[in-house]
């Protein structure tokens, strides 16, 4: 059953998924970005909030999802959130080691689509394709909607 | 003298190492990234990993020594020490570093230098075992390449 789902994955987005990775912690870094190659995705690195807006901002449209860390000497990963929720219409999935139940509702609150517990685990970055593919049937179907207006 | 002899040693060092706790699952899960598409994955992540634990354990040490200690900078970098040190799967450091954040948030400076002498210890005893890997990894490449 695992294996036709991920099946139906593959044919959803033939062209794998583009990732923005944000990390202060250059080791968790370069672990999550082999992780993610591994599982077919793009990784670009990111390790500030700051640097991870500009990105976003010059490179808009070329990232499909954000991950980012919660925490973070300059701008935290709800700030983070905030932002990119504001101006740009991207999925974000939380990452920390901070398993604490406020965190992670505080995390979903602000509007991340998913609250991974680091040091996470190849199977469960496999999964962020699908908060791409529902971010975009989400959006489509709101668009669809105002053109019918 | 060829590469199998060496490569036992490899893995008795990497046995011993998962059993006594130096090493956890998730350095048996970068064990599994490590392959042709990305070799040397492991080195390089062990040495990028010793080489900040260094250094902030230095920064640590400076900081412990001013008579007015700013404890939420050490906090800032025990943290980052537990993150890195867990992506690595060095569980004995995390261990300890999670002690060292308790120490700290309770400005406790004696807790924070017998803690910061316990991390020293493990991340010393880590970092032997992780360059004698790489050594042996390396005398490995040699021989095998060489046939």
């Amino acid at each position: 059953m695992a294996a036709a789902a991920d099946l139906a994955l593959e044919e959803a987005l033939p062209a794998g998924i583009r990732v923005l990775v944000i990390d202060d912690d250059r080791i968790s870094l370069k672990v999550v970005c082999i992780m993610l190659k591994k599982c077919g995705y793009e990784a670009t690195q990111c390790s500030s909030g700051k640097e991870a807006l500009e990105m976003l901002t010059q490179y808009e449209g070329e990232f499909d999802i954000v991950l980012t860390d919660v925490h973070m000497p300059d701008m935290d990963g709800f700030e983070l959130l905030e932002k990119v929720g504001l101006g740009m219409d991207l999925p974000v999935v939380m990452l920390s080691e901070d398993s604490s139940r406020e965190t992670v509702v505080k995390g979903i609150n602000h509007g991340a689509c998913d609250y991974l517990i680091k040091p996470v685990q190849i199977e469960e970055l496999k999964k962020i394709a699908v908060h791409v593919l529902t971010w975009r049937n989400a959006n489509s179907s709101i668009d669809s909607d105002l053109i019918e207006d | 003298m060829a590469s199998t002899q060496i490569k036992a040693q490899l893995n008795d060092l990497l046995n011993s190492m998962f059993a006594m706790d130096f090493l956890d699952e998730q350095f048996k899960q970068l064990q599994m990234l490590e392959d042709g598409s990305c070799p040397g994955f492991i080195s390089e992540v062990i040495t990028i990993f010793c080489d900040d634990a260094e250094r902030i354990l230095s920064l640590i040490t400076e900081l412990l020594s001013k008579p007015v200690v700013d404890f939420e900078k050490v906090d800032a970098y025990v943290h980052q020490l537990k993150g890195s040190s867990s992506s690595v799967g060095a569980k004995r450091v995390a261990l300890v570093c999670i002690k060292f954040r308790n120490v700290c948030q309770e400005n406790d400076k004696e807790g924070c230098m017998a803690t910061l002498y316990e991390i020293r210890r493990e991340f010393d005893e880590l970092n032997k075992k992780f360059r004698t890997m790489l050594q042996l990894e390396q005398q490995i490449q040699a021989l095998d390449s060489k046939r």
